[in-house]
């Protein structure tokens, strides 16, 4: 290497730092933004001190962002996926509600009358329920726990037909991988077995969701298929 | 759960993130928020503004999960950087709103906490960050920690430690050439 060779990448390197570090001014931060899309080597350069130096973010205390936050950012999620491209994954799943959801006020209503009909299992503890939203925010599915928690009953909210593909529904507590509570019905109220290692995690911090599997249900006991719904569980 | 399970979950996570599942996206806000919040809120030291870009930030972790690769970055270094990255730009684009420099980090520049008090987790994370920094003058480190947790210009570093624009910048370039060639070592 080169003196001259040396020193330009030694400057590339403090650019690169000084992009990372955030001393720079907008217009440098706009050029340098430039730079990572047509310099491999920069950006490299701005990975290598991004992770070196994201280390110290260690030493920033957290703050709990407050609770409305989540919801913000659904919504904007919502209106996000509603006006912008839609991403491959949810393409596939807002297709496959197009196809298939046929008369979907009609059993939305009926669902809901399902949703009242189940609130007597619940039993005399506080019910736990979901609604599974899909694509664009409609109901996917209603889903009810019962007062033990040892079984859940999930009903679909709009009309599915037939298809070479299964639905399996997916418990994800916090923090954790999703467990499969088993398949479902697009087409009318299937009531699933809590399994007994998960009984103590079906509580208002856990999520649902509805993926779309090969026929029989995932073949590696996690979701491989795109989710069409979900939604997390609350206290009615 | 110790810090490799946590980033095997988190690059999971990321990966049903860019496959769609907005569920994953909750995990991840689950992990993260609270990190993320405070990295921003550290830089734009505004609650409001804080959240408005921590909003900003998952609707972009949302459409970038597909670009994070896992053998080139860990999870919270690269939710982190974008964090950063959002909140300097809403500071750089509010040019001088913060020359009230909040007092806590002011009194951080001149007089910086031990190291290795800070967080157990974080420097046994990156104890290999931590004992280049150590090598580096007082003055140099304190700029360049300042520099990274508070996202401040080298003017406003200057200024915040009452030294000549030149004096600062050459702490903080000659600082990272230092850290650079350790790093490396």
């Amino acid at each position: 290497m080169s003196d001259t060779d040396r020193k330009d990448s030694e400057g590339m390197s403090l650019t690169a730092a000084e992009y990372v570090l955030g001393v720079l001014d907008a217009a440098q931060r706009r050029a340098a933004e430039r730079r990572i899309g047509r310099d491999a080597a920069f950006a490299r350069e701005v990975a290598f001190w991004e992770e070196r130096l994201g280390g110290l973010a260690g030493a920033v205390p957290e703050v709990a962002p407050p609770q409305r936050m989540w919801s913000r950012i659904e919504a904007a999620l919502g209106r996000a996926s509603a006006s912008a491209e839609a991403r491959v994954g949810l393409w596939q799943s807002l297709s496959f509600w197009r196809g298939l959801a046929l008369g979907a006020s009609a059993l939305a209503a009926a669902s809901l009358a399902a949703l009242v009909y189940l609130g007597p299992i619940a039993g005399p503890s506080v019910p736990l329920v979901a609604r599974l939203d899909a694509e664009g925010g409609r109901a996917g599915f209603v889903a009810a726990v019962d007062s033990g928690g040892g079984s859940l009953t999930i009903v679909p909210a709009a009309l599915l037909g037939a298809e070479q593909k299964s639905l399996e529904l997916w418990l994800i507590p916090p923090g954790d991988k999703p467990h499969s509570l088993g398949l479902i019905d697009p087409n009318r109220p299937v009531t699933v077995k809590v399994p007994k290692d998960l009984l103590a995690r079906v509580n208002d911090e856990a999520v649902l969701a509805v993926s779309l599997e090969p026929e029989g249900g995932s073949p590696t006991g996690q979701p491989t298929g795109p989710v069409i719904a979900n939604g997390k569980l609350a206290q009615l | 759960m110790d810090a490799d399970q946590r980033r095997r979950q988190l690059s999971a996570a990321l990966r049903r993130v860019a496959s769609g599942d907005r569920a994953a996206l909750r995990l991840v806000y689950d992990e993260t928020s609270a990190k993320l919040f405070g990295v921003c809120l550290r830089i734009l030291n505004d609650r409001s503004e804080a959240e408005d870009v921590l909003q900003d930030v998952y609707l972009n972790v949302w459409r970038k999960a597909a670009g994070f690769d896992e053998n080139r970055a860990s999870p919270i270094t690269w939710l982190v950087a974008i964090a950063r990255n959002r909140a300097i730009d809403r500071v750089r684009s509010g040019a001088g709103a913060r020359l009230g420099a909040p007092i806590e980090a002011a009194d951080e520049v001149p007089d910086p906490a031990p190291i290795a008090a800070e967080t157990i987790e974080a420097a046994q994370e990156n104890r290999r960050l931590y004992s280049c920094l150590e090598e580096l003058e007082m003055r140099q480190q304190a700029a360049i920690r300042s520099a990274y947790m508070d996202g401040l210009t080298y003017e406003e570093l200057a200024e915040r430690s009452n030294v000549p624009l030149g004096t600062m910048k050459s702490w903080i370039r000659r600082g990272l050439a230092k850290l650079r060639r350790c790093l490396e070592r």
